[in-house]
């Protein structure tokens, strides 16, 4: 379990976060919602501890034991992609079954001896997740996986997402601007606004019964 | 024709001296570049790829050095190890060693300010990703310079330019010394002021003809490395 305990995050005089307190559970998947600038990526850059808070505190998450973190825009070396995703892998006979299993999995297994840099934005965010995944995590944080994939890549990462859930019993934590998304993949919602946690639920109380105004007023927008 | 046979002639004659100028120009402009690619690209990726406190400070101090100009360095130098200098015991004062210790002096800066420039444009990403993974710390800079290495090039490249081009910070604490610290630009200085005109283009031509060798060796070398 990883627990926030009156967090605050400032930037000079600007509120970014103000969670007085927010509980995380093993064997959960945690959809985080809101408007550009709701503190979305703040909160997920907390828990990874790459920004400080001002006050508070986080307990349970130790970062040394299989966490991993999934950037917006991940960056992709510009050296191959089978080296891209071993970065963190021992250097054994495995090792280039084990990523080309993991690229394969992410659609991109035709891509090994490419370069990283010349990948576009989603293959880059599958490559992403191919890194995280070539090695056995407990924690996922995911900062908007599939917002530059294209429906079959945002297809196939919902699907491996599942399948390491399903496998490990884990803990994802993921930010997303389709509230479709959180649906298919959230067990609760969170909604966030101007750095706050507006409403908490299960993505069909939230999406079909918003309790709050500003839940409503962002959901209005919800166009399929 | 008399100017390239005058090239020609230097490159080939009997000259040996010209030979001699070639060699301690090449030694003294290897030997600087390598060492301040040594201290300026790990200096550089750790300015660039980092946020610490002092660091705005540490970038204007690094951009300032860019403007040192090479009579300073070489002045600096000079002080350092002349015989009353607090380096004036190892006597290396007019020798090519010297010349290194002012050329360092000079490049250091240049490399470290055009690396950290580059690592810094995309440093946050680099490092979240990085910290994503489970890399922390000081393993994150062999990341840094496995990434960028075809651009370091290109900055070594820059820097031993500036290095073979330089003349007066060489021409102080070098001195100039026939067959022992004259390198081409001193000479080219020098024969211009003897009035030989035809000789110093000559020199002047034969420092590009060098300089374009270089660069060719080292396109390769930068093509082995980014299909690598």
């Amino acid at each position: 379990m990883i627990e926030l305990k009156n967090v605050l995050v400032k930037a000079k005089d600007r509120l970014i976060l103000d969670v007085p307190g927010l509980r995380f559970e093993r064997g959960k998947r945690y959809g985080i919602i809101g408007e550009n600038g709701s503190g979305k990526t703040t909160l997920l850059r907390v828990l990874m501890g790459t920004v400080k808070t001002s006050q508070g505190s986080i307990e349970g998450l130790n970062l040394d034991h299989k966490v991993g973190y999934l950037p917006q825009s991940p960056y992709a070396f510009s050296f191959s992609v089978l080296r891209n995703v071993s970065m963190t892998l021992e250097n054994d006979q495995e090792r280039d079954e084990l990523v080309l299993e993991a690229l394969q999995k992410v659609g991109l297994g035709s891509l090994i001896h490419s370069r990283g840099s010349t990948l576009s934005g989603g293959e880059k965010q599958r490559l992403g997740l191919a890194r995280l995944l070539a090695v056995p995590k407990e924690v996922l944080l995911l900062d908007e996986p599939t917002s530059a994939t294209d429906i079959r890549g945002t297809d196939i990462v919902e699907a491996l997402l599942q399948e390491w859930f399903e496998k490990t019993k884990g803990m994802l934590i993921f930010t997303t601007h389709a509230p479709a998304q959180a649906l298919r993949m959230a067990d609760e919602v969170i909604f966030l606004e101007d750095g706050r946690v507006i409403e908490i639920g299960s993505p069909q109380d939230l999406f079909n019964h918003p309790q709050e105004a500003e839940t409503q007023a962002f959901l209005s927008h919800w166009v399929i | 024709m008399e100017l390239i046979n005058s090239i020609f002639e230097l490159l080939f004659g009997t000259d040996p001296e010209l030979r001699q100028i070639i060699a301690v120009t090449l030694r003294m402009s290897l030997f600087s570049t390598l060492f301040s690619s040594l201290i300026g690209i790990p200096a550089g990726v750790l300015l660039g790829a980092n946020d610490f406190r002092g660091k705005p400070f540490l970038t204007r101090l690094v951009n300032t050095l860019l403007g040192l100009p090479p009579v300073v360095a070489g002045l600096l130098v000079l002080l350092l190890l002349s015989r009353s200098g607090p380096l004036g015991s190892f006597r290396l004062l007019y020798t090519v060693e010297a010349m290194v210790i002012a050329q360092v002096l000079l490049i250091t800066p240049f490399i470290s300010a055009m690396t950290a420039n580059l690592v810094g444009v995309n440093a946050k990403v680099i490092n979240e990703t990085l910290v994503g993974v489970g890399i922390h710390g000081p393993k994150r800079l062999k990341y840094f310079l496995l990434d960028f290495r075809v651009p370091f090039i290109s900055i070594i490249l820059a820097g031993f330019g500036r290095s073979i081009a330089e003349v007066g910070a060489v021409q102080m604490v070098g001195g100039n010394v026939q067959f022992k610290t004259r390198v081409m630009t001193t000479a080219i200085m020098m024969q211009t002021n003897m009035g030989r005109f035809d000789f110093a283009i000559a020199l002047g031509v034969t420092l590009l003809l060098i300089s374009f060798l270089v660069n060719s060796i080292v396109n390769r070398i930068q093509k082995a490395v980014s299909d690598d």
